[in-house]
C-alpha cells in the first residue's frame, strides 16, 4: 500500500512529461493529462480508505531509512486534503480543456498549459505528503514556480504587472522558508519533521519561539494572512478563469496546510495562538471589507478568499482537538467553493463580457444556469445554512465557545460580521449582475445586450457562449460542495478522527520512529 | 414530519417544471403539499392536545451537536397549522390572482413552496441548530420572493435589505444559539426550555438570540424592513408578512419564554420594545395612503403587541399570546388578500383614489368587515377573546410592568381601532368627493381563500372555550399566578375591567377616526422620531465608505509597499523573540582560515557597490562578483562540487543577463519616487540583514545533537555505492528533492519559453508551432540553405546535406560586421569536445565532483559558444531537437528511475548496482542512480537551450522586428549568396 | 557549535543590500536583489553546516569526521539550480515587460489606484452629504426600497 504514496507525485510528472513529449498534439495532451490526474484521483481514494483504517502510512523514499532519507507520510489529513485537491484539480482542468477547445489556444496555450499544470498539481501533492521539512520546501518551490508561469500566461501588460508582484513576494517568502530550514539545521542538525519535534522539544524555549516566528512568517505569505496578504488580490484576478480558480482553491490552502503542521508537530503548545487569533481577526475584517469595496467580481471572490482564511486561522489558534477538527472541515469547503466561484465567474465573463458589476445585468433572463451556479456556492460561501459554510463555521463557533476568552469571543463577533459582509457582497452581485435587467445598466457594452434586442425571448444565449464542458465542470464542483453538506456526517466524522491524530506530536513521530529516536 | 418536510423539497424542486405544464392551474396541485403537512399535525393532535410531546431525531453531525431533530408539543402544532393552513389558502389564491402570462411564475411556485416547506421545519425544529437553518433558509427564501419583481428598483432594494437587516439578527442570533447550548449541554430546544442554565453568560445568549427574534419580527428597531418588504406580490405579503415569517421571531418568544421570562431583564425589554414597536407602527399606519402598507404598518403594530403579550411570561399571558397570535394570523392575512384583489380590480391601492367600491363588491366588503371586526376586536370575534385575554392577564398581573404593558397596548389599540376604521372606509366607502372607481370584473373564485380565513377568526370566537382548552397544554408551562385560578377563554365574562378597557379603546378609536383630519395635520407636525430606514441606509453608507477607506490605506497596488509590510513584520516579529532571554553563544570564531577574509571583504564589497550602481551592466558585473566569490568560499570550504556548479551557472546566469539586457538602456530607472523614502528602505534592509544574522548566530549556538549527516558518508560508499558523498545524496539518498527541483526547472525552461515567443497574436500567418514557442528555430533556419524551399517542409534526411551546404550557418545570416571566421571555426571544433568532456563530467560525477548539473551545465556552455559565435541559426544547427522533448524525455528518465522499483516490488527510487567484467572495457560498475543523473543531464541542457533559444535568438528575431536595420543578423539576401564559397 | 563570524557579517551584509534592491520599482535591480538574496542565504545554508572541512568524497585516504557536511551542501546545490531557473525566468519576465510597456519600472495596480481615488471622492462626499457614491449602483435600489417603505408605491 505504502507503494502508492509516491504515485500521487510521480503520476503528475509524468503527465507533464508527456504533455511536453506530445509537443502541440492537443488531443494526445488532453488524454495523457486528464489520465494522469484521474489516475492520481483513484490512487487517493485507495490512501483514504487504507489511511482512515490504519491511520496511517510512512513511506522511506528510496528505502533509505528516516532520518537521512526523505519520508512520505500520508495520515488521515494528507490523504483527505490529496483527495478534495485531485478532485478540485481535474473538474478545473476539463474546464480550462473546454474553453481552450472554445476559444483557442490564445488564453492557454497547450504546450505551455498542460505541462506546467501538471507539474503544479505534483508540488501541491508533494507538499502534502512531505515528511522533510526541505521536501516540503521543494515541494512549494514546485508549485509556486509552476504557478508563475501560469499567471503569467499570454504575457499580457496586467499579467506580466501582477506576475512581478506574486512572484517576488513568494520569492520572498520562499527563501524566508529557505532560511527557516538552514536555521533549523543549526539548531538541530536535521531537516526530518518528526525528528525537528523530538530535538525542537530539547532547546531553549526562546530560540524556539525565533525559529517559530520564521517559519509562520514564511509561511503566512502562502497563506496571505493579514498583513502579509496584500499580493494575493492584486495578483489572482488577472489569470485566466481556470488558473485564478485552482490558484484561489488551492495554492493558499497549502500555506495552511503547512501551518497546521507547523502548529501541531514542530511547535506543539500552542505558544503564538494568541498572535495567531489576532492575525486571524484582522484576516477576516481587512479582508472582507476589501470584497465590500470591489465592484469587480474576480477581485472581489479574492477578498473574500483572503478574509475566510482567517477562519481556518481561527481554527488552528484555538489549538484544540474540536478547533483543528472544524478547521480541516472548513479547509475542504473552502477549497470547493471558492474554486467553484471562480469558475461560475469565467462563465460569467463569457457571459456578460466582463466581471464588473456595474456593467453586467439581466443574466438571470440571459442565463438561468449560470444564475444558479452562482446562487448556490454564493449561499455557501457566504455561510448560509445548511450549506457546509455554515456547518464550518458552526463547528468553529463551537469550538470557540467550548474554551471562553475575551479574544475567542471578539473572534467569533468579527466571523458572524464577516460572514454577513461576505452575504452582502455576494448578494449585491445577485441583485446588480442577475436580477436587475440589461437595459438599466449604463455603459454596458457587452455581448449580451445584443443578443436580448436581435431576440428579446431567446434565453438559450448560454448555449452559445458556455461550452458543455465548462458548464459540465462548474455543475460537478456545485454538486461536489452541495454533497459536503449532505454527507456531512460522515465528512465531518473524517474530519475529527483527523484533528485527533494532530493531538500533539506524538502520533506523528511514532509513525515515523517506531522504535523511537534521539 | 420530516417525511412532510422531504416532500416540501421535492415539490419546490419539481415546481418550475410542472408550471410548464400546468400554467396557474400548478397552485391548486401545489396546495396538496401544505396539506400534507397538515394532515400530519392533525394525525399526532390527540396526543399533543394531551400533552405528550411526539418527536423524531435522526444524527447528522453530532461531533456539533447537530441533529435533525424536531417535535410537536402544543406550541409548535398550533404554529404548525397556522403556517400550513394559511399557507395552503394563499396558493389557492394565487391560482386565481396571478394571470396565466406571469413571468417567471415557476420560479416563484417553487421559492414559494420552498418557503412554507422552511417555515413548518422552523416551528417543529427542536435541535436549535436545525431550527436556525429553517430560520436562515425563511430567509433567503423570502430574499427571493420579495425580490420577484426583478425588474423594479425598489423591489430589489427591499428584498436586499430585509436580507441583510433579519441575517444580521440572525448571525447575532447563532452566535447566542451556540453559547446558550455549550453552557446547557443540549442543542435541544425543549431540554434547554426544561432546565435553564442561569448566571450572565446564559442571559448574554439569550439577549443575542433575543436581537435575532426582534429583527426577524420587525420590532423596533429592525421594523422598516416590514413596509418596505411589500415591494413583494401581495399574496406574499399575505403568507410572510402576515402569517409565517414574521410570526417566527414571537414564536421563538413564546418557545423560550417557559424557560428564560424571569431572567433579569427579559420582561421589561421586551415589554418596552414591543409597546414602543405597537405605538411607532399603529402611528404610522394611521397616516398612510397606500391600503397595503396601512396593513404593514399595522402589522408591525400587531407583532409589537404580540410581543409584549407573549414575552410576558405568566400563564395567562401565555394563554392570550398564543390566541391572539391565531387571532391575528387569520384576520392580517384576509386583510391582506382582500387588498390584493382590490389592487387587480380596481388598479390601485391608494384611498385617495378608492370610491364606492364597495357597492361593486358587497361579498368582498362583508369579508373585509369580518375581518377587521377581529381586527379592532369586537365580538364575537376572536380577536376579541384574545384581546380581553391580554388586558386580564396584565391586570392581574399586579406588577408595575403589567401596569406599563396594560396602558401600553391599550393606547395602541385605540390606534388600532383608528386605522382599521381608516382601512374600511378608504377601502369601501363612496367618498362625496372622490369620482366612483371603474372595477374591473371579480375572478371567480378567488374570494374563497379570504373568506374562509376571516370566516375562521368567527368561528374560533364562538368556540372560544374549546380552543382555550387546546391551548392550556402551553399555558401549563408556566407557574399559575398566586392565589387565583388560571383564566379561560370565553365570549362574556361578565362585566370586568378589560370589558371596560375594550370600549374605551373602541370609543376613542372610533373618535380618532372621526377627527382624523386634524390627526393628520396634528401628525405632520410631529417629526417622524424613529426613522430606522434612515439608519439603515446610514449603516450601509458607511459600511461602504469604511470599506473603500480601509482597503484604499492597505491595498496600495504598490509592490515595494507590500514587500516593505511584509519585511518590517518579520523583522519585527523575529527581533521581539530575540530581545527574550536568549541562550546567546559566548566565544566566537572570527574566521576558519584567512582566504576567507579576502573573499569576504570582495564579495561586501561588490554587493554594496551593487546597490549603488546606476548601469545596468555594472551591477549585473558586481553582482557576478559575489557569485563568482561564493564559488572560491565554497571551494575553500570543501565543497568542490558546489564550487564547480556555481562557477558555471553564475557564467550562464550572466550570459542570460547580457541577452537581456542588451534590449533595455544603459542606466537603471533614476530619480523614481521611492528615492524619496531611500533611507527608510536601507533601515529596513539593515534590519533584515541584522535579524537573520543574530538568528543564525543564536541558531548554531544552541545545536546539541549531532547531525544526522556523519554516518552520511559510510552509507553514501555503502549503500549508493559512490565515493561523491555529495551526488549520491542528490542523484539517490534525496534524489525524491532532486526530481521535485527537476520539475521546477522544465517549468521554468517553459515559463521562459512562454513569455518570450508567445505574442503569436500579432503575427499575421499562423505559426501553430511558435504557439508553443518550440521548433521555432527549425523554420526559422530553413530560408538559410534553400530561400525558395516552401515552409512547413519538415527537415528530414536532407539535414546534414544542409549542415554540409552551410558548413557555417553565420556566414550567410550574420552581417559581415559582426562575423569573426576565426571564433566560428574554433567554436565548431571544439564544440563536440565539449559535449564528450560533459558526458565524461555526467558519468563521473559519481565518484568525482559533476554529475548531472554540472555536466549538464558544461554542455550548455558549449550551446552559448555556438550561439556567440554564429548566432542563432548556428544554434539552431547545433541542435536540431525540439527543446521541449529534451525536457520531456529527461523527465522520463527520472521519474522513469523512481518508478521502476516499484515493479520489482522495492520502494521507488531504490538505486541496483551492477558490476561485470566486460572483455573490453575490463571492470565496469553501474549504479542504476546514474539513469535519474542522466535525466537530469538532459533536463538542464534542455532548459539552456530554452533561454538561448528565446533569450537569445527569439530576442534577436524580434530586435529586427521591432527595427529591421540594426546590423546585426537579418534573413539572407540573394546578395548573401553569393559571398558565400 | 559557533558560527565562523565573517561569513555571517558577509551573509547579514548580502541580506541588506539584496533587500535594498528588491524594495527598488526597477525591475532589474529587484531581480539582482534576489540573486543577492539567494546568494546570502546558501552562505546562511553553508554557515549552519559549520566549519571548513575536505571535501567529502570518500577514498584518497581523507577521513569521514574531517569532511564539511555534505548534507548542506545537497541543499545549497539544489538552491542554486532552482535560483538560476527562477532567474532565468524572471530574465524573460523583464524582457516581456520591457516589451510591452518600454519601461522597466514596476507599476502600481490599477484597480487598487481606483478604490483609492473612489475613497478620495468619498471622502469629498463627507463635505457634501446629499450627493451619491457614484461607483455603488446598488445603494439607490436600497433608496428607491426606502422610499417605497415610507410612501408606496407611487404609480
Amino acid at each position: 500500500m505504502t507503494a502508492l504514496i509516491p504515485l500521487v507525485v510521480m503520476l503528475p510528472l509524468i503527465g507533464a512529461a508527456g504533455a511536453l513529449i506530445a509537443g502541440k498534439r492537443r488531443q494526445l495532451q488532453v488524454i495523457v493529462t486528464v489520465v494522469a490526474l484521474a489516475a492520481v484521483m483513484v490512487v487517493s481514494v485507495f490512501l483514504l480508505i487504507e489511511v482512515d483504517r490504519t491511520g496511517a502510512l510512512v513511506m522511506e523514499v528510496g528505502g533509505w531509512a528516516a532520518p537521512i532519507g526523505i519520508v512520505l507520510v500520508v495520515d488521515r489529513l494528507a490523504a483527505l486534503m490529496l483527495i478534495v485537491s485531485a478532485a478540485v484539480l481535474l473538474a478545473v482542468l476539463l474546464f480550462s480543456v473546454g474553453q481552450g477547445m472554445a476559444d483557442g489556444d490564445g488564453e492557454t496555450p497547450v504546450s505551455i498549459y498542460h505541462p506546467t499544470y501538471m507539474v503544479l498539481a505534483a508540488g501541491v501533492f508533494n507538499a502534502f505528503i512531505a515528511g522533510d521539512l526541505f521536501n516540503l520546501y521543494i515541494g512549494f518551490e514546485i508549485l509556486l514556480v509552476a504557478s508563475y508561469v501560469l499567471l503569467t500566461m499570454g504575457g499580457t501588460g496586467p499579467r506580466i504587472r501582477a506576475g512581478v508582484t506574486y512572484i517576488v513576494v513568494s520569492l520572498v517568502s520562499s527563501l524566508l522558508f529557505l532560511a527557516s530550514i538552514a536555521m533549523i539545521y543549526g539548531a538541530l542538525g536535521t531537516v526530518n519533521i518528526a525528528q525537528i519535534s523530538v530535538r525542537m522539544a530539547e532547546i531553549n524555549p526562546s530560540v524556539q519561539l525565533t525559529l517559530h516566528a520564521m517559519l509562520l512568517l514564511a509561511f503566512g505569505i502562502k497563506a496571505a494572512i493579514f498583513p502579509l496578504s496584500f499580493w494575493l488580490p492584486d495578483s489572482y484576478p488577472t489569470a485566466p478563469a481556470p488558473v485564478t480558480a485552482v490558484f484561489a482553491g488551492l495554492l493558499t490552502k497549502v500555506g495552511v496546510y503547512a501551518i497546521i503542521r507547523t502548529e501541531t508537530i514542530l511547535f506543539p503548545g500552542n505558544a503564538l495562538g494568541e498572535v495567531l487569533l489576532v492575525a486571524a481577526f484582522l484576516t477576516m475584517i481587512v479582508g472582507i471589507l476589501g470584497a465590500v469595496a470591489q465592484a469587480d467580481i474576480k477581485r472581489l471572490l479574492s477578498f473574500t478568499l483572503v478574509s475566510h482564511i482567517g477562519y481556518m486561522i481561527f481554527g488552528i489558534a484555538m489549538g484544540t482537538i474540536a478547533g483543528l477538527s472544524a478547521t480541516i472541515f472548513y479547509i475542504v469547503h473552502h477549497i470547493i467553493v471558492q474554486t467553484t466561484l471562480f469558475l461560475t465567474a469565467g462563465l460569467i465573463e463569457r457571459q456578460g463580457g466582463s466581471t464588473s458589476i456595474n456593467r453586467l445585468g439581466g443574466l438571470l433572463t440571459a442565463a438561468p444556469m449560470i444564475a444558479v451556479l452562482y446562487f448556490i456556492p454564493a449561499l455557501n460561501l457566504g455561510g448560509i445554512p445548511p450549506f457546509s459554510g455554515f456547518l464550518g463555521k458552526l463547528a468553529l463557533f463551537n469550538a470557540g465557545a467550548a474554551q471562553p476568552s475575551w479574544l475567542i469571543y471578539a473572534v467569533m463577533g468579527a466571523g458572524a460580521l464577516t460572514s454577513l459582509l461576505t452575504l452582502y457582497a455576494l448578494a449585491r452581485v445577485w441583485n446588480m449582475a442577475f436580477w436587475r435587467p440589461a437595459d438599466e445598466v449604463e455603459n454596458y457594452e457587452s455581448r449580451l445586450l445584443d443578443q436580448l434586442t436581435e431576440a428579446p425571448d431567446n434565453t438559450d444565449t448560454e448555449g452559445k457562449n458556455s461550452p458543455k464542458l465548462m458548464v459540465a465542470a462548474t455543475a460537478g464542483m456545485v454538486a461536489l460542495g452541495v454533497g459536503l453538506t449532505i454527507f456531512a456526517g460522515p465528512l465531518y466524522a473524517l474530519s475529527s478522527r483527523a484533528g485527533e491524530n494532530l493531538n500533539g506530536p506524538g502520533n506523528y513521530i511514532d509513525l515515523v520512529f517506531p522504535e523511537g529516536v534521539e | 414530519m420530516l417525511t412532510a418536510l422531504i416532500v416540501f423539497v421535492v415539490a419546490s424542486i419539481l415546481a418550475p417544471v410542472l408550471t410548464g405544464w400546468l400554467g396557474t392551474r400548478v397552485f391548486y396541485l401545489l396546495t396538496l403539499v401544505p396539506v400534507v403537512g397538515m394532515v400530519e399535525s392533525i394525525r399526532r393532535a390527540s396526543a399533543v392536545l394531551d400533552g405528550i410531546t411526539v418527536r423524531e431525531s435522526y444524527s447528522w453531525i453530532p461531533q456539533i451537536g447537530l441533529a435533525l431533530g424536531v417535535r410537536l408539543d402544543v406550541l409548535s402544532w398550533v404554529m404548525s397549522l397556522i403556517v400550513l393552513g394559511v399557507g395552503a389558502l394563499v396558493l389557492v389564491y394565487c391560482a386565481r390572482y396571478f394571470p396565466a402570462t406571469e413571468p417567471a411564475l415557476g420560479r416563484f411556485a417553487g421559492t414559494f413552496i420552498a418557503f412554507a416547506g422552511a417555515m413548518y421545519g422552523l416551528v417543529v425544529a427542536d435541535d436549535i441548530f436545525l431550527l436556525f437553518i429553517f430560520w436562515e433558509a425563511t430567509t433567503v427564501f423570502s430574499y427571493l420572493l420579495i425580490g420577484h419583481y426583478t425588474d423594479r428598483k425598489a423591489s430589489r432594494g427591499a428584498a436586499l435589505q430585509a436580507l441583510l437587516v433579519t441575517t444580521a439578527g440572525g448571525l447575532t442570533m447563532l452566535v447566542g444559539l451556540v453559547l446558550i447550548a455549550v453552557d446547557a449541554g443540549t442543542p435541544s430546544l425543549t431540554g434547554i426550555v426544561r432546565d435553564p442554565p442561569g448566571g450572565a453568560l446564559a442571559s448574554t445568549a439569550i439577549f443575542l438570540i433575543l436581537v435575532g427574534a426582534l429583527s426577524k419580527s420587525a420590532l423596533v428597531p429592525f421594523h422598516f424592513w416590514l413596509p418596505a418588504a411589500m415591494a413583494a406580490p401581495t399574496p406574499v405579503s399575505a403568507y410572510l408578512h402576515a402569517a409565517a415569517m414574521v410570526k417566527a421571531g414571537v414564536f421563538l418568544v413564546a418557545a423560550l419564554a417557559p424557560g428564560f421570562a424571569d431572567i433579569p431583564g427579559w420582561r421589561e425589554t421586551l415589554v418596552f420594545v414591543g409597546v414602543f414597536t405597537m405605538l411607532v407602527g399603529g402611528w404610522r399606519a394611521i397616516k398612510q395612503q397606500d391600503l397595503k402598507l396601512l396593513l404593514a404598518y399595522g402589522t408591525v403594530s400587531q407583532l409589537g403587541f404580540l410581543t409584549v403579550i407573549v414575552g410576558f411570561g405568566t400563564r395567562d399571558a401565555a394563554l392570550a399570546g398564543l390566541s391572539l397570535i391565531i387571532a391575528h394570523a387569520l384576520f392580517k392575512s384576509a386583510l391582506f388578500l382582500v387588498v390584493g384583489v382590490i389592487d387587480h380590480r380596481a388598479g390601485t391601492r391608494d384611498l385617495r383614489k378608492l370610491s364606492g367600491f364597495g357597492k361593486r363588491s358587497p361579498a368582498l366588503a362583508v369579508i373585509a368587515t369580518v375581518a377587521v371586526i377581529s381586527m379592532v376586536g369586537l365580538p364575537p370575534a376572536f380577536g376579541f377573546v384574545a384581546k380581553e385575554a391580554v388586558f386580564t392577564a396584565f391586570l392581574d398581573s399586579g406588577t408595575a410592568v403589567g401596569l406599563v404593558a396594560l396602558v401600553g397596548v391599550a393606547v395602541g389599540s385605540v390606534f388600532t381601532v383608528a386605522y382599521s376604521a381608516r382601512f374600511l372606509w378608504g377601502a369601501f366607502a363612496s367618498k362625496p368627493d372622490t369620482p366612483q372607481t371603474e372595477v374591473a370584473d371579480e375572478r371567480p373564485g378567488i374570494l374563497t381563500s379570504p373568506g374562509i380565513l376571516a370566516g375562521g377568526g368567527l368561528a374560533l370566537g364562538l368556540v372560544a372555550p374549546l380552543v382555550g382548552d387546546a391551548l392550556s397544554g402551553y399555558s401549563h408551562g408556566f407557574p399559575s399566578a398566586a392565589g387565583q385560578e388560571d383564566y379561560h377563554l370565553a365570549l362574556w365574562h361578565g362585566l370586568e375591567p378589560a370589558l371596560v378597557i375594550s370600549v374605551a379603546t373602541m370609543v376613542l378609536g372610533i373618535a380618532m377616526f372621526l377627527l382624523r383630519d386634524r390627526v393628520l395635520r396634528a401628525q405632520s407636525l410631529v417629526p417622524s422620531w424613529v426613522n430606522a430606514a434612515n439608519g439603515y441606509w446610514k449603516a450601509m453608507r458607511f459600511i461602504d465608505r469604511t470599506a473603500a477607506r480601509v482597503t484604499a490605506r492597505t491595498q496600495r497596488g504598490s509592490l515595494s509597499f507590500y514587500l516593505g509590510v511584509i519585511l518590517l513584520v518579520m523583522v519585527l516579529a523575529v527581533g521581539a523573540t530575540l530581545t527574550l532571554d536568549q541562550p546567546w553563544p559566548t566565544e566566537f570564531i572570527w574566521w576558519d582560515f584567512s582566504g576567507q577574509i579576502a573573499i569576504a571583504v570582495i564579495m561586501a564589497v561588490a554587493a554594496i557597490a551593487a546597490v549603488r550602481a546606476s548601469k545596468r551592466f555594472t551591477a549585473v558585473v558586481l553582482v557576478g562578483v559575489t557569485g563568482y566569490g561564493m564559488a572560491a568560499l565554497f571551494a575553500l570550504q570543501g565543497a568542490p562540487d558546489l564550487a564547480f556548479t556555481q562557477v558555471l551557472v553564475e557564467t550562464v546566469t550572466l550570459v542570460a543577463f547580457v541577452l537581456v539586457l542588451r534590449r533595455l538602456p544603459q542606466r537603471i530607472g533614476v530619480a523614481h519616487p521611492s528615492h524619496a523614502r531611500g533611507w527608510l528602505r536601507a533601515t529596513l534592509a539593515i534590519g533584515v540583514g541584522v535579524t537573520m544574522a543574530l538568528v543564525a548566530v543564536l541558531a548554531l549556538g544552541s545545536r546539541i545533537a549531532d547531525p544526522i549527516s556523519l554516518d552520511l558518508a559510510s552509507i553514501a560508499y555503502e549503500g549508493g555505492h559512490g565515493a561523491n558523498v555529495v551526488n549520491v545524496t542528490l542523484v539517490d539518498i534525496r534524489g525524491w528533492d532532486t526530481m521535485g527541483e527537476l520539475s521546477v526547472i522544465i517549468v521554468a525552461a517553459t515559463g521562459v519559453a512562454s513569455l518570450i515567443f508567445l505574442d503569436r497574436r500579432i503575427d499575421d500567418q499562423p505559426r501553430p508551432a511558435r504557439v508553443s514557442g518550440r521548433k521555432g528555430f527549425l523554420l526559422r533556419q530553413r530560408p538559410v540553405t534553400e530561400p525558395a524551399r516552401p515552409r512547413g517542409h519538415e527537415l528530414g534526411d536532407d539535414e546534414e546535406e544542409e549542415t554540409r551546404l552551410a558548413w557555417l550557418l553565420a556566414g550567410r545570416t550574420l552581417a559581415p560586421e559582426n562575423r569573426s571566421i576565426l571564433l566560428e571555426v574554433t567554436v565548431r571544433l571544439l564544440f563536440h569536445s565539449i559535449i564528450v568532456v560533459s558526458l565524461f563530467v555526467l558519468f563521473s560525477g559519481h565518484n568525482a565532483p559533476g554529475g548531472g548539473f554540472a555536466g549538464g551545465l558544461v554542455a550548455g556552455m558549449a550551446l552559448v559558444a555556438r550561439y556567440l559565435a554564429g548566432g542563432r541559426y548556428e544554434l539552431g544547427a547545433a541542435v536540431t531537437i525540439d527543446a521541449g522533448k529534451l525536457l520531456g524525455s529527461g523527465l522520463v528518465l527520472a521519474v522513469g528511475a523512481a518508478l521502476v522499483p516499484l515493479f520489482f516490488g522495492a520502494d521507488a527510487l531504490t538505486s541496483t548496482w551492477f558490476e561485470a567484467e566486460l572483455w573490453a572495457l575490463g571492470h565496469v560498475e553501474f549504479v542504476t542512480s546514474t539513469v535519474f543523473d542522466a535525466g537530469v543531464y538532459l533536463i538542464i541542457i534542455g532548459l539552456m537551450l530554452d533561454v538561448l533559444r528565446s533569450l537569445g535568438g527569439e530576442v534577436d528575431r524580434q530586435q529586427e522586428e521591432d527595427d529591421p536595420d540594426t546590423p546585426n543578423e537579418r534573413m539572407p539576401k540573394p546578395a548573401d549568396e553569393k559571398v558565400n564559397p | 557549535m559557533s558560527a565562523t563570524l565573517i561569513l555571517v557579517i558577509l551573509m547579514a551584509i548580502m541580506y541588506a543590500s539584496g533587500v535594498y534592491l528588491m524594495l527598488e520599482r526597477s525591475m532589474t535591480r529587484v531581480v539582482l536583489g534576489f540573486l543577492l538574496v539567494g546568494n546570502a542565504t546558501n552562505i546562511l545554508i553553508l554557515v549552519m553546516g559549520g566549519r571548513r572541512g575536505l571535501a567529502p568524497i570518500v577514498g584518497d585516504g581523507s577521513s569521514v569526521d574531517e569532511f564539511n557536511d555534505p548534507l548542506p551542501q545537497a541543499f545549497i546545490l539544489t538552491a542554486i539550480v532552482i535560483t538560476f531557473g527562477v532567474s532565468a525566468f524572471l530574465l524573460a519576465l523583464i524582457y516581456r515587460s520591457w516589451r510591452l510597456s518600454q519601461a522597466d519600472e514596476l507599476q502600481d495596480d490599477p484597480e487598487d489606484l481606483a478604490i483609492a481615488e473612489r475613497d478620495a471622492a468619498v471622502e469629498e462626499e463627507l463635505r457634501h452629504p446629499d450627493a451619491r457614491d457614484t461607483e455603488v449602483d446598488h445603494l439607490d435600489e436600497l433608496l428607491a426600497a426606502r422610499e417605497l417603505g415610507d410612501k408606496g408605491e407611487q404609480e
